[in-house]
């Protein structure tokens, strides 16, 4: 029965911590630029057929594979949101007619992307085979190695995240431009490539969610829509615009996903991160680690 | 003149349309149609006149179609008693939609209605009693007497004339002083609390009204011939559909709605072979209008005309200045 438990505790770890990466992506733009994302789960999307397109095509061992897929959708989003957002975004974001505007037309966008992958990739859902070895065994338990390459890596790249945003003048200008983008602007900060910059970064994240699932699930154009819910659920239980809070949202949102299916009904797994979603709203709005909800005053 | 004879009158030539159709696939369209009139002119109610992103339309018409079904199929109801039942539990769900509402902004309200709407479409595909992923099949369509409406051609003269009174409701609600409030809280919540409009009771009621549209519509789509419910019909494809009609009609527009749910919904269908390729126009169509034409066709109308007029106005006064 314990280890039952631990197995699951485990996989929900590892799953929580691809949808952490995904609810760093959007707690990041949220905090930086005040927008809301609703195509993020196809940016995961589109990482996961990168990688894997990378990993088949060119025969590229796992890690280049990881590396250039999150370069490479790391410059997809910033295309994106030069192109599409900026003009919504340069109207300021937030609760103003403009940041209404950026859900929907997010919500446009995830539509367009998931059908530019449906086109390109077809609608079936492909294997990602990576070699990653035998699993590490503890005793009785047997700990597969995809689960030790998704936390292992999820962590570099949050310690990385976190290294560039606190002590790179690069890291600096985004935080500057994420708390006030006047004063920013004042200072000779390059806002809007700073903006650009932290929406590719995001979506670098984003990727290299999706090419961290990629061996334990598989690649399929739908990927993205399940995940979007997931990854706010995560962002929001964390404290909307928290970086530590949506790693913290996602590990839990996955533990969660991970007893109800092993515990009440494997059917509704989906279902269990809404629930948790709406009771975070409705009892404390903050989240976990209590941002202050930005309010138009 | 009454204010209710013109739309009577709407009624009595919309009900010649079915007389020029070829096919009974033009009427099923005609049908269609009405129904997404209802459904876009719900969705205008929340979102065009009251301001609040909603992008769970979609789980509440699944709600009122599942619940409809159930009424006649399970419970024996005939059709004119399991619409007012399946929209009065559309309202009910629109209020607990509604609750977090009032505390959640924005951005909030969207993903909270965007995980109901997963979640409604995941329940219902898991349910055994409402079909699973199998689908809802056998709900009778309705019947007077003897007079059954199974063709889609009666069924007609069930959907069109509930269409047309949803529109002049939705008129009457904007002329109302409830329609002013719900655009008070829209351009701007702080200043309409401080102009004495309850923001929080206003909000609920926009909700439940779209709710009530959201559940019509639902159960209309129910009853029609083959009588037989998808969980795939709701998915959040669907609300971009929804979605665009709105938008692309114009927000706030009630006509603006109406025409863009009959365009929108004339090219799904004219465009029913290529349907990737549709789906990825469509979420184009919603960046590119947004960007571009944020008040959609309605607000280019509209513009029109305003400009029309100041120009009437202009020449007025020009030929009044020049007339010693």
């Amino acid at each position: 029965m314990l280890d039952y438990i631990i197995d699951l505790v485990i996989i929900g770890v590892s799953i929580g911590m691809v949808y952490g990466l995904v609810a760093l992506g959007i707690s990041l733009i949220y905090s930086g630029l005040d927008i809301v994302h609703f195509a993020h789960g196809e940016i995961y999307m589109f990482g996961a057929f990168i990688g894997l397109t990378l990993f088949q095509k060119l025969a590229l061992p796992y890690v280049p594979t990881l590396i250039l897929a999150i370069i490479l959708t790391g410059l997809l989003g910033m295309f994106i949101e030069r192109v599409f957002y900026r003009r919504l975004t340069s109207g300021g974001g937030g609760y103003t007619v403009a940041g209404m505007a950026m859900v929907v037309s997010g919500f446009g966008m995830s539509i367009l992307l998931q059908n530019i992958a449906f086109l390109i990739w077809g609608p079936k859902a492909l294997p990602f085979p990576v070699p990653h070895g035998m699993p590490i065994e503890f005793g009785d338990l047997a700990l597969p190695m995809s689960y030790v390459w998704i936390i292992g890596t999820a962590l570099v790249l949050m310690v990385v995240l976190n290294l560039v945003l606190k002590k790179t003048m690069i890291g600096l200008a985004m935080r500057a431009v994420a708390y006030n983008k006047d004063i920013a602007y004042l200072s000779g900060i390059n806002v809007p490539l700073m903006i650009s910059l932290t929406f590719g970064v995001a979506c670098a994240l984003g990727a290299a969610a999706g090419v961290l699932i990629g061996p334990i699930n598989y690649v399929q154009v739908q990927m993205g829509v399940g995940i979007l819910v997931k990854a706010f659920a995560a962002a929001v239980v964390g404290g909307f615009g928290s970086l530590p809070g949506a790693v913290l949202g996602g590990v839990l949102v996955g533990v969660v996903e991970s007893l109800g299916a092993g515990f009440i009904s494997g059917t509704y797994k989906d279902v269990y991160a809404f629930v948790l979603l709406i009771i975070v709203l409705m009892v404390r709005p903050a989240g976990l680690l209590g941002v202050s909800i930005k309010m138009k005053a | 003149m009454h204010p209710v004879l013109p739309w009577l009158g709407g009624i009595a030539v919309l009900s010649f349309l079915p007389l020029i159709t070829r096919t009974a696939y033009d009427q099923y369209l005609l049908n269609v149609i009405a129904i997404n009139v209802v459904l876009a002119v719900g969705l205008n109610i929340v979102k065009g006149f009251a301001g609040q992103v909603t992008v769970g339309h979609v789980a509440v018409m699944a709600i009122g179609a599942y619940a409809s079904a159930v009424f006649s199929v399970h419970l024996g109801l005939p059709f004119w008693l399991a619409l007012p039942a399946a929209m009065a539990v559309c309202a009910g769900v629109g209020l607990l939609v509604g609750i977090p509402a009032l505390r959640l902004e924005g951005a909030y309200l969207a993903l909270a209605t965007l995980g109901l709407a997963e979640s409604v479409r995941i329940v219902i595909s898991g349910t055994e009693w409402l079909g699973a992923a199998m689908g809802f099949e056998g709900i009778p369509p309705p019947h007077i007497g003897g007079f059954v409406m199974e063709t889609h051609f009666r069924y007609y003269f069930v959907v069109m004339p509930i269409a047309v009174m949803g529109i002049y409701i939705s008129f009457a609600i904007l002329r109302s002083d409830m329609g002013r409030a719900f655009k008070a809280i829209r351009e701007d919540q702080l200043a309409a609390a401080a102009s004495g409009v309850h923001v929080a009771k206003f909000k609920l009621i926009a909700f439940v009204l779209s709710a009530l549209y959201a559940g019509c519509a639902g159960s209309l789509k129910a009853h029609m011939a083959p009588g037989y419910l998808n969980p795939n019909d709701y998915s959040l494809q669907e609300m971009v559909t929804l979605l665009l009609m709105v938008i692309f009609g114009g927000i706030g527009h009630i006509w603006g709605a109406v025409i863009g749910a009959i365009a929108v919904t004339i090219i799904n269908d004219l465009t029913q072979d290529y349907y990737t390729y549709r789906m990825a126009i469509f979420g184009g169509v919603i960046v590119l209008t947004v960007m571009y034409m944020p008040r959609g066709i309605g607000g280019m109308i509209e513009d029109f005309w305003v400009r029309k007029r100041f120009a009437a106005l202009r020449a007025a006064t020009k030929a009044r200045q020049a007339a010693p």
